[in-house]
């Protein structure tokens, strides 16, 4: 018999996985089905799971029937996923960097208010946003950012800063503090430790701020839909275009825009995770 | 070592490392959030309609007053209180399962993961038409697996309760896998070498999970509980899409309320009251929560 | 050498004068209209005929840019930047009824010293539907003040499977049953009132397996049904029609400040009136039970066959004949919908009218204005209009709507035009969100089965009242 390995399973761990896997992905594979199908089928009753696949929806992403010439248009939609891209990404870089870096302040250098600093952090994650909209909007008129990428790039920042800075602080607080010590008395500079030591051990913590914050940019409805203009316009913008107006909701556009939409951030994820799974293997042991 | 000449060796002294190292977070975080804050707090002393020409005049606490007196922000509260309890109450009980699901390593580990982690990376209106959908009478796949038993349309929105329910369970499908990554990213940080020592030890499964995997988890775990209540709390697009605070007002929550207020009836600073008694609310039971959490820390130690 | 430059520099020149003269060098300058629209066809065919049609004349050139803006979230966005103050439309696409509470708020601009100074103009609203112009331009409510100009118009018109209501099978069997003809043609729907739409529901509801209209059915076919949704005014648009016809009123704006809403909202015609709305709705598809079945809800029904006929908007009819999403294309009659016989022996048919007007906003220059109204003229024009129609779009001008050919631009004409008689609007006070948010609420209730018609009356009654007086509408 083979010798059971500690964290390891074999394949009737992976069938109950597959099955659980399977039931909860399943509304998102409606989704998937539907982008490739069209209305009919999708309304069909009783439901109709063998249908011939159409790509109409995706080439309606893209073009539009103009309403006096039989024409299409272009919709403009790869400027909205590009758009989507760079802001959402920046966003998330920068409010990695500043929120590790704070969190790191927070956790190695404490300050006499540091408990209040960070709950005051935590607080700006509480109200609705619709309350602050208003003051936003005026303040954004007001100092030219409405409509540019500045704006809504320090929007966003703003919005993951508080998790970021909490959850890296919680990594950094557990991390054995003895290590850094023994380098720093060899003569390492703070740099070194900062970038050497603590930042490998909290590669999970970056993975998943990273993958949280991004999907909280990238799907990011409201301020989006105030702040940017027809230039700087997001995705989920494009999104709002299926919903209302003669028909109720264009469901097979909708689904095609939302794989589209997936498609991005699903490659993330995966990316990262390897840094999401892999232990921490250094042999540290909790403080 | 560092070079303690002139301003920037006044600035990277090491005292001042820690401030230093928050300045910019703090920066951001006051430009763009705590000033358009202060405002609203400040504008909720008046009273003013954003689509009056009137200037706004002070009024004390005239609009908290109003506020607090109207049934319907009590009300509001409540339905708000049991999305809240209802969905975070799942994400942590599925999320915690699914984490140790996928604790060990197995074959297609990384494959079915992503299968997991998808929901939550769709966005809310994709979530909420989808449901919708399903929750559709004639057209939904809940009601057509329904019928197969009962030959009736099944309408889940029908009622109060089942509004509830089909709310709960779109949010909370949507931020399990949140809730998973998180205690994930803890159960993965447990040093192996601490399994094969209880292992060697013959140590049963749940000592093995309290001693040694719950120490490691916890504080994740309620990160977790933390920021997907104070998330819960202003959920909007779901509702509004999906029953749009029906039927009647059963699933009004305090944002989709709040939002009428500034938006629909131009109340301004009636909605600024309302938006800082609510912050005012997850405030107290934040900071209940961090308490007892504190406490219990201690008494551990 | 100087003879030979100059020659180049002539060519040179001639050639320049070439390149841009055959170019906008007769502008000498530009005045551009931004005009915040919903995003759907009946705009995007605005946008595109002017781009294709517009005389330019005179040496300013006019642009038009709609801002398309996805109708879910229409209103919010319209609503942020006109509050914002951040003054980037000059035009506005608004619902009749936002416009109290833009107009008081100081963005909505008053035409009346236009129109007076200009007789084109002054034909156009004569030429206007009396309930149309009323509708989409006055605020106060039938005052004589005007404020827009119809950007599409709309009213409530029958949509019914002709393929049902025509089986000479089933009309034997309903006129046996019930002694009378089952609607097919036109003429027919003129002579059926409300009472009759129980029979014809307890008719046609039918279960998957039975037999209609010659052949079995696929799935649960259900009867005429009209909406019941509580997102916006989609309750609220029928429910007003039942009031009207039935003798009774909703809190009459036009007669501040002596109109109450106490006894009259909730008088005994108009609770009866709401009775039968329910007692109806309780025949219809069981949809209607989350209180959600609304404009776009009941449209999907009728698209894939579920429902014998629904009530809608005009605007929700193009998608009726489109291949690609409707399975009732060419099943399809056009009516107007059921009425409430008086005593006197004639139908009354009164109904919510519907649609958009556009508004021209209070910080416009002067060249602007000038140019929103060259593009007011050229929208409201016989050919514009013509065009707009056969794209899709709808008119409310009397001189164009009771031409020849009208309707037979498109298969609802017919049923539209005949059906402008009779509308009313809703208020246009800036409380109508809380007062229609509130109704819809409690009309939510009732359709749920949460409380009873006279309890939801009387609570709106109550709330109408309070919210009035507070605003010095009522004394």
């Amino acid at each position: 018999m083979r010798k059971r390995v500690v964290g390891e399973a074999g394949w009737s761990h992976s069938a109950i996985a597959g099955a659980v896997g399977f039931i909860y992905f399943f509304p998102v594979l409606f989704i998937i089905l539907t982008a490739f199908r069209n209305r009919m089928d999708t309304l069909a009753t009783p439901p109709k799971w063998f249908f011939s696949p159409t790509f109409e929806n995706f080439y309606h992403i893209f073009y539009r029937s103009s309403s006096t010439t039989s024409e299409y248009i272009s919709t403009g939609f790869h400027m909205y996923f590009f758009n989507s891209i760079y802001i959402s990404g920046m966003s998330v870089i920068l409010a990695l960097i500043i929120g590790t870096l704070a969190a790191y302040g927070f956790s190695r250098h404490p300050l006499k208010g540091n408990e209040t600093y960070l709950f005051i952090i935590l607080t700006t994650r509480m109200l609705p946003p619709i309350i602050v909209i208003i003051p936003i909007f005026l303040i954004f008129r007001l100092t030219g950012l409405a409509g540019s990428y500045t704006g809504i790039i320090m929007m966003y920042t703003c919005f993951n800063l508080p998790f970021s800075i909490w959850m890296m602080k919680s990594f950094f607080d557990e991390l054995n503090t003895e290590i850094e010590d023994a380098a720093r008395m060899d003569g390492a500079s703070e740099r070194s430790v900062f970038f050497g030591i603590c930042i490998p051990q909290v590669k999970a913590g970056l993975a998943a701020t990273s993958v949280f914050a991004l999907i909280l940019t990238w799907n990011e409805f409201l301020f989006a839909l105030l702040l940017t203009n027809k230039t700087t316009r997001t995705m989920p913008n494009a999104m709002a275009r299926t919903i209302g107006g003669e028909i109720n909701v264009d469901y097979g556009l909708l689904a095609a825009m939302i794989c589209l939409f997936l498609i991005p951030i699903f490659f993330v994820t995966y990316a990262l995770q390897n840094q999401l799974l892999r232990g921490v293997t250094f042999g540290t042991i909790k403080k | 070592m560092n070079s303690n000449n002139g301003f920037i060796g006044w600035l990277l002294d090491p005292k001042r490392r820690g401030p230093l190292l928050i300045a910019p977070a703090i920066f951001v975080l006051l430009l763009v959030n705590i000033i358009p804050l202060m405002w609203s707090f400040g504008l909720s002393f008046f009273k003013f309609r954003a689509n009056k020409l009137k200037a706004p005049d002070f009024s004390w606490f005239y609009n908290y007053e109003k506020v607090l007196q109207k049934e319907k922000i009590w009300e509001a509260l409540q339905t708000t209180a049991i999305i809240v309890a209802g969905s975070v109450g799942i994400q942590m009980i599925l999320g915690f399962l699914l984490a140790l699901l996928f604790a060990k390593k197995f074959p297609l580990r990384r494959i079915l993961l992503m299968l997991i982690l998808t929901p939550m990376m769709l966005s809310y209106v994709a979530v909420a038409i989808f449901f919708k959908l399903f929750y559709e009478p004639e057209f939904g796949l809940l009601s057509q697996f329904v019928q197969q038993f009962t030959g009736e349309m099944y309408v889940l929105l029908a009622t109060p309760a089942g509004a509830l329910i089909g709310v709960i369970i779109a949010d909370a499908w949507q931020w399990t896998p949140f809730v998973m990554l998180l205690v994930l990213a803890g159960l993965v940080s447990v040093p192996k070498h601490l399994y094969e020592a209880a292992e060697i030890d013959r140590v049963s499964w749940w000592r093995t999970f309290t001693t040694i995997t719950f120490p490691y988890v916890r504080s994740l775990l309620l990160l977790a509980v933390l920021f997907r209540t104070i998330e819960t709390f202003k959920i909007f697009d779901v509702v509004f899409i999906l029953t749009n605070g029906g039927p009647g007002t059963a699933t009004e929550t305090i944002a989709v309320l709040v939002y009428r207020t500034a938006f629909q009836y131009f109340r301004t600073s009636n909605s600024a009251a309302m938006g800082y008694i609510l912050l005012f609310i997850v405030i107290v039971l934040t900071s209940l929560y961090l308490y007892v959490i504190k406490q219990r820390d201690s008494e551990e130690i | 050498m100087i003879e030979s430059f100059k020659k180049f520099l002539l060519v040179a020149l001639a050639t320049l004068m070439l390149v841009f003269g055959s170019s906008k060098v007769a502008f000498s300058k530009t005045v551009e209209i931004v005009m915040a629209a919903p995003d759907w066809p009946p705009t995007r065919f605005m946008q595109e005929y002017f781009n294709s049609s517009f005389p330019q004349s005179g040496d300013t050139e006019i642009k038009l840019t709609l801002d398309f803006i996805p109708w879910s979230n229409f209103y919010t966005n319209v609503a942020a930047s006109l509050t914002s103050g951040e003054q980037r439309y000059s035009m506005v696409v608004s619902d009749s009824q936002w416009l109290g509470a833009f107009i008081e708020g100081g963005y909505f601009a008053k035409l009346n010293k236009y129109i007076d100074a200009d007789p084109e103009l002054q034909a156009i609203f004569d030429d206007m539907h009396q309930g149309y112009k009323e509708g989409y331009t006055t605020y106060p409510y039938k005052s004589e003040n005007y404020y827009g100009f119809p950007q599409f118009p709309d009213n409530y018109i029958n949509f019914y499977r002709t393929d049902i209501f025509c089986n000479p099978d089933e009309n034997i069997a309903f006129r046996e049953k019930y002694g009378y003809k089952l609607p097919c043609t036109y003429a027919d729907w003129e002579t059926i009132v409300w009472d009759n739409v129980f029979d014809i529901n307890a008719f046609l509801t039918r279960k998957k397996g039975e037999m209609l209209a010659g052949k079995p059915l696929e799935d649960d076919m259900f009867g005429i049904t009209y909406q019941a949704g509580k997102d916006y005014d989609f309750s609220s648009m029928q429910i007003n029609g039942f009031f009207w016809q039935q003798g009774g009123d909703i809190w009459d704006e036009s007669n501040q400040p002596n109109a109450q809403a106490e006894g009259v909202v909730n008088s005994p015609q108009n609770v009866k009136a709401f009775q039968q709305y329910l007692d109806i709705l309780g025949t219809m598809h069981p949809s209607h039970k989350t209180g959600g079945m609304g404009i776009f809800e009941m449209q999907a029904l009728y698209l894939e066959g579920k429902i014998a006929a629904m009530i809608n908007w005009v605007g929700l009819g193009a998608p009726v004949v489109d291949p690609n999403v409707s399975k009732v294309v060419d099943i399809t009659g056009y009516a107007r919908q059921p009425g409430t016989m008086q005593d006197d022996g004639t139908i009354s048919r009164w109904a919510n009218l519907g649609g958009q007007p556009f508004v021209l906003t209070t910080w416009m220059t002067d060249d602007e204005i000038d140019a929103a109204f060259k593009i007011i003229k050229w929208w409201l024009s016989y050919d514009t209009q013509i065009a707009a129609v056969k794209a899709g779009g709808q008119s409310c001008m009397k001189s164009i709507i009771y031409s020849d050919g009208y309707n037979a631009l498109a298969p609802w004409n017919a049923a539209y035009v005949a059906s402008m008689d009779w509308q009313k609007d809703v208020w246009h006070v800036p409380e109508f969100f809380e007062l229609l948010t509130q109704q819809q609420e409690e009309f939510d209730k009732a359709i749920t089965g949460q409380i009873g018609s006279k309890e939801a009356l009387d609570a709106i009654a109550a709330f109408q009242q309070e919210i009035l007086e507070e605003a010095g509408r009522i004394e």
